[in-house]
């Protein structure tokens, strides 16, 4: 056995690996399948499934009702990843100028937000956005700066406002590896010659952080896609993700089969754009390495 | 003001103005981007000290939501499920991970490394939406359930939500074995063949040599695994059966009936316990710093 | 006695290949017990996977590793009777220098009373007592290489292994280490094998030297032999520093016969076996086996060599002068003289005679 094992490095390697390996296999790979294969069942109308093959439910899929939908969840994902990176992008390079000490001090009073609950996180939103009790319409009434409360609940602006807030370090810490291994110097020329600096900017260290922002948009654009809590809470009812749609197909409208075709499409989606970064995050690697 | 030859032309003089200028709104937008993370959460926490039902008009300092949370048998309970469950699935999820973190990173090359790295990575990727439903599904399909094990433990009566611990379980190994991987490469792998040349077999180096070295990783990986099995919401609300709550969820259920001064301090609580882990996290790593131990 | 017990470590035909690179070629080696063996060649030649082969740390894809005449298979290394220096120290960074130095005797059981015996002993071996209790960091990079030494040392193993053990130190210090660790070889006794790609520190050191390249054992030697009479170029190259002429080859049978290329003839004491008359060659000489003279002075006669040139440098050395002597049509020859000479010294510009014995030159395949 031991002069088995020592002659055979794979076999030891999968002897460490087998604990996990198996616990992931039977919880989390058999029911990816399970719920792929779902995606292609009937439902029965107890809320189970009959094991009838159909194409039915991603046909549904693309009824306008849910579609509409799906749409507005990649929309969703797109303004969320588009202002991480607009308001990130330059909260990075300032946390990255910083002298070392700062500069640490501030990454870690970036990764405590991370650490705490997102839940929690999404309700302090909550208790300054709702419409008429909210701290901010209330406090803007008081000073009589507005008389009507605005509407920043239970829309478009609110859930942007809550996935930005729940995701953008995810953002930031990417952008800020890439630019903290930019040479120091370079920045500092960069500082200097202000007056090109936009050229500075455009041509040295955007090109050069570009691994880091794409990264960072993926880290944000993915868990935006799937979101289900922030569209809970802050879309007051009313805005629907598509994490929404599916969980009620499981928890309310007892349509598993067709909660499964909405998840293996979103999933779908998920990983095309991994596919995407991948390459792009290759080919800008290679840039970067020749430049 | 007479140009002496020492002084910059006015040009210069503008220039000079610009980055100041520059500089100042530089440190403004970066002050600006922290109080927008952190003034939320901290306007949460002064609220849930508020003498009044409302949680945007301050009126005078009280700590009775914090007494009626105490007092509320349902919360404490969910509080005692979130523990009670993080610290089971991250005890499991830790060795398993540490395991695979050593598998993975000691040997570079063996057949199945690709189909390895996908079972190990893909979770990390997956939102949790679809983790949650899958899981509900397999435990439907299985015959499994979402039912709460009846447990004697040295006398003591525990509920063991069994779905809930292995779906956390599902999602932490994954992040256990990023975190042990990224240390157990920086680590002198000479130091193993050292112990194994001075007449130690491979168990025995793994428990004097290997396992002290990777402990800050071990450490930090399962920091981790607590940490996100306690904030879990999606994945223990889709996996706990009827009259199975962590805080988490009956936060959650909480927040849909309306908002009260009594949430944040839930909240202010779950930050609490947050930053504390936060700390812990810190002050082991300077501790070792201080002691040296570790290569650098 | 059977043959194979004679030796410490023996390696048979020995081959390491890691996918399609070959790392050692058919190597076979035997080494004597007692003896302070230097594997010496440049980096990627091999050595270190020789000696990791012999250590356990790497398997053989062909042949065998004997030690004391045992064969030693698929052992791991903690059943081998050998102990490693490893190149970075590899000290464990966790424990003491006590607990470091304890930590192979504790493995194999030894009762507590002795350990702490024997660590105090190999302390003062290593000149290091009194530093039981610090930890690795706080030690200077000569301290923690005798802290691995003793490591090793109190093992008492058949055959200690030695990875460039000085590479990370300091040029003064890795001198006054050379001397300190050939004392304590010939104090304890123990069969050294020692990696090195530094030509000096093998030569200094080692009773015998294999020089490596390529995988390959290209030659086995005392250092005397191995310096003086280097058989192939890639030694007479490494080792030291040597004078290469091209020439044209015109009899291998003793007394070998070259051509240069303006047709001045030479002799020289030894060809390698694989040339032939008519081929191109190159002839070695050492710098220091070569001599200037004035034109019309200076040995003559069959066993000498002659050839014209002006110096084109002269670089006063302390203990020598070292000349860069233009010949004619072929090459610089570097020629070292001791200071102190009857002739006086040379100037830049004079045209002289260098002038070398046919038993310093050695005419060799020249590659590429």
């Amino acid at each position: 056995m031991n002069e088995l094992l020592q002659r055979k490095p794979g076999l030891r390697a999968w002897l460490l690996l087998a604990p996990s390996f198996l616990w992931l296999l039977i919880f989390f790979i058999i029911p990816l399948g399970i719920i792929v294969v779902y995606s292609f069942l009937e439902r029965d109308l107890y809320g189970g499934v009959v094991w009838k093959w159909t194409l039915e439910n991603y046909r549904r899929v693309f009824d306008p009702l849910y579609f509409k939908t799906f749409l507005y969840s990649l929309w969703i994902a797109f303004l969320t990843a588009f202002f991480s990176l607009l308001f990130g992008y330059p909260l990075a390079y300032y946390i990255a100028t910083r002298p070392e000490k700062t500069r640490n001090a501030l990454v870690l009073a970036l990764m405590i937000p991370f650490w705490t609950n997102f839940l929690v996180r999404t309700y302090a939103w909550l208790t300054l956005l709702r419409t008429n009790t909210g701290l901010i319409n209330v406090w803007l009434q008081e000073w009589g700066i507005i008389d009507h409360p605005l509407p920043l609940f239970g829309n478009t602006f609110a859930i942007t406002l809550g996935l930005v807030y729940g995701w953008m370090p995810d953002m930031i810490l990417p952008i800020y590896a890439a630019l903290e291994q930019l040479d120091r110097s370079l920045l500092e020329a960069a500082e200097d010659l202000y007056a090109s600096g936009w050229q500075v900017f455009r041509r040295v260290i955007w090109p050069l952080s570009l691994p880091g922002v794409i990264a960072g948009t993926m880290l944000v654009f993915i868990p935006s896609l799937g979101a289900f809590v922030t569209p809970a809470i802050l879309g007051g009812g009313k805005r629907l993700m598509i994490g929404n749609v599916i969980t009620n197909q499981f928890l309310g409208a007892h349509d598993w089969p067709f909660g499964s075709a909405l998840s293996v499409l979103m999933m779908a989606v998920m990983l095309l754009a991994t596919l995407i970064y991948f390459r792009t995050g290759g080919e800008e690697a290679r840039r970067g390495g020749l430049g | 003001m007479s140009a002496t030859p020492t002084t910059s032309t006015p040009s210069a003089g503008q220039h000079r103005l610009r980055h100041v200028l520059g500089q100042w709104l530089f440190h403004l937008y970066g002050f600006a981007g922290y109080a927008f993370f952190y003034l939320p959460i901290l306007i949460l926490v002064i609220f849930s000290f508020n003498d009044s039902r409302s949680v945007s008009k301050w009126a005078g300092f009280t700590l009775r939501w914090y007494e009626a949370m105490l007092q509320d048998r349902q919360i404490m309970l969910a509080l005692w499920n979130s523990v009670f469950v993080a610290v089971v699935s991250t005890a499991i999820a830790t060795v398993l991970g540490t395991l695979a973190a050593m598998a993975l990173e000691r040997y570079r090359r063996f057949p199945g490394r690709l189909i390895a790295d996908i079972t190990l990575y893909l979770p990390i990727i997956i939102p949790d939406i679809a983790m949650a439903i899958m899981l509900l599904a397999f435990f439907n399909l299985s015959g499994i359930g979402l039912h709460i094990w009846k447990v004697r433990f040295f006398g003591v009566r525990l509920a063991v939500p069994i779905s809930v611990i292995i779906g956390h379980v599902a999602f932490n190994i994954s992040f256990v074995a990023v975190v042990v991987q990224a240390r157990l490469a920086q680590m002198d792998r000479t130091l193993e063949e050292a112990a194994q040349d001075l007449y130690a077999s491979p168990w025995r180096t793994f428990w004097r040599v290997t396992l002290p070295l990777m402990m800050p990783g071990v450490l930090g990986g399962a920091l981790l695994a607590f940490t996100l099995s306690l904030d879990d919401f999606v994945i223990t609300f889709f996996t706990s059966g009827a009259g199975f709550n962590t805080l988490p969820v009956r936060v959650f259920g909480m927040i849909r009936k309306g908002v009260t001064p009594k949430i944040n301090a839930v909240s202010s609580l779950m930050l609490g316990f947050s930053l504390l882990l936060v700390t812990l996290a810190l002050l082991a790593a300077r501790g070792r710093e201080e002691r040296k131990v570790g290569f650098f | 006695m059977p043959d194979a017990s004679s030796a410490a470590v023996e390696l048979r035909d020995v081959v390491k290949r890691f996918g399609d690179v070959v790392a050692v070629d058919h190597v076979s080696l035997r080494i004597a017990p007692g003896e302070f063996f230097a594997l010496l060649g440049p980096s990627g030649s091999g050595k270190t996977t020789t000696l990791r082969m012999i250590g356990g740390f790497e398997l053989p894809t062909e042949g065998e590793v004997l030690i004391e005449g045992e064969p030693q298979g698929y052992k791991p290394p903690y059943q081998r009777p050998v102990n490693t220096v490893f190149q970075n120290y590899a000290l464990f960074p966790h424990m003491t220098v006590a607990q470091n130095i304890a930590f192979g005797l504790e493995m194999r059981g030894v009762p507590k009373e002795e350990i702490r015996r024997r660590v105090s002993e190999m302390l003062d071996l290593v000149r290091l007592s009194g530093y039981e209790r610090r930890r690795p960091h706080q030690l200077s990079g000569g301290e923690q290489q005798r802290v691995a030494l003793a490591r090793a040392l109190i093992n008492r193993p058949k055959v200690l292994l030695l990875d460039e053990p000085l590479g990370a130190l300091d040029l003064k210090l890795r001198k006054a280490m050379q001397l300190e660790l050939k004392a304590i070889q010939e104090q304890v006794g123990i069969t050294f094998i020692y990696v090195t790609h530094d030509q000096e520190e093998a030569i200094t050191m080692a009773n015998r030297i294999a020089v490596m390249n390529k995988g390959k054992v290209l030659q086995v030697g005392t250092p005397q032999e191995v310096y003086e009479q280097p058989q192939t170029f890639f030694v007479a190259d490494f080792i030291g520093d040597t004078n290469f002429l091209p020439v044209q080859v015109m009899q291998v049978t003793a007394p070998v016969e070259v051509m240069t290329e303006s047709g001045t003839r030479l002799t020289a004491s030894w060809a390698e076996p694989t040339l032939r008359t008519g081929v191109k060659a190159v002839m070695a000489v050492r710098p220091e086996r070569m001599h200037l003279y004035r034109p019309g002075s200076g040995p003559e006669g069959p066993e000498w060599n002659r050839i014209e040139g002006i110096i084109r440098q002269v670089i006063y050395k302390g203990l020598d002068i070292r000349y860069e002597v233009f010949v004619a049509g072929e090459c610089s020859l570097h020629v070292r003289m001791p200071v102190g000479r009857s002739e006086g010294t040379f100037q830049r510009g004079e045209h002289v005679i260098v002038a070398w014995p046919r038993a310093a030159a050695r005419v060799f395949r020249s590659e590429s």
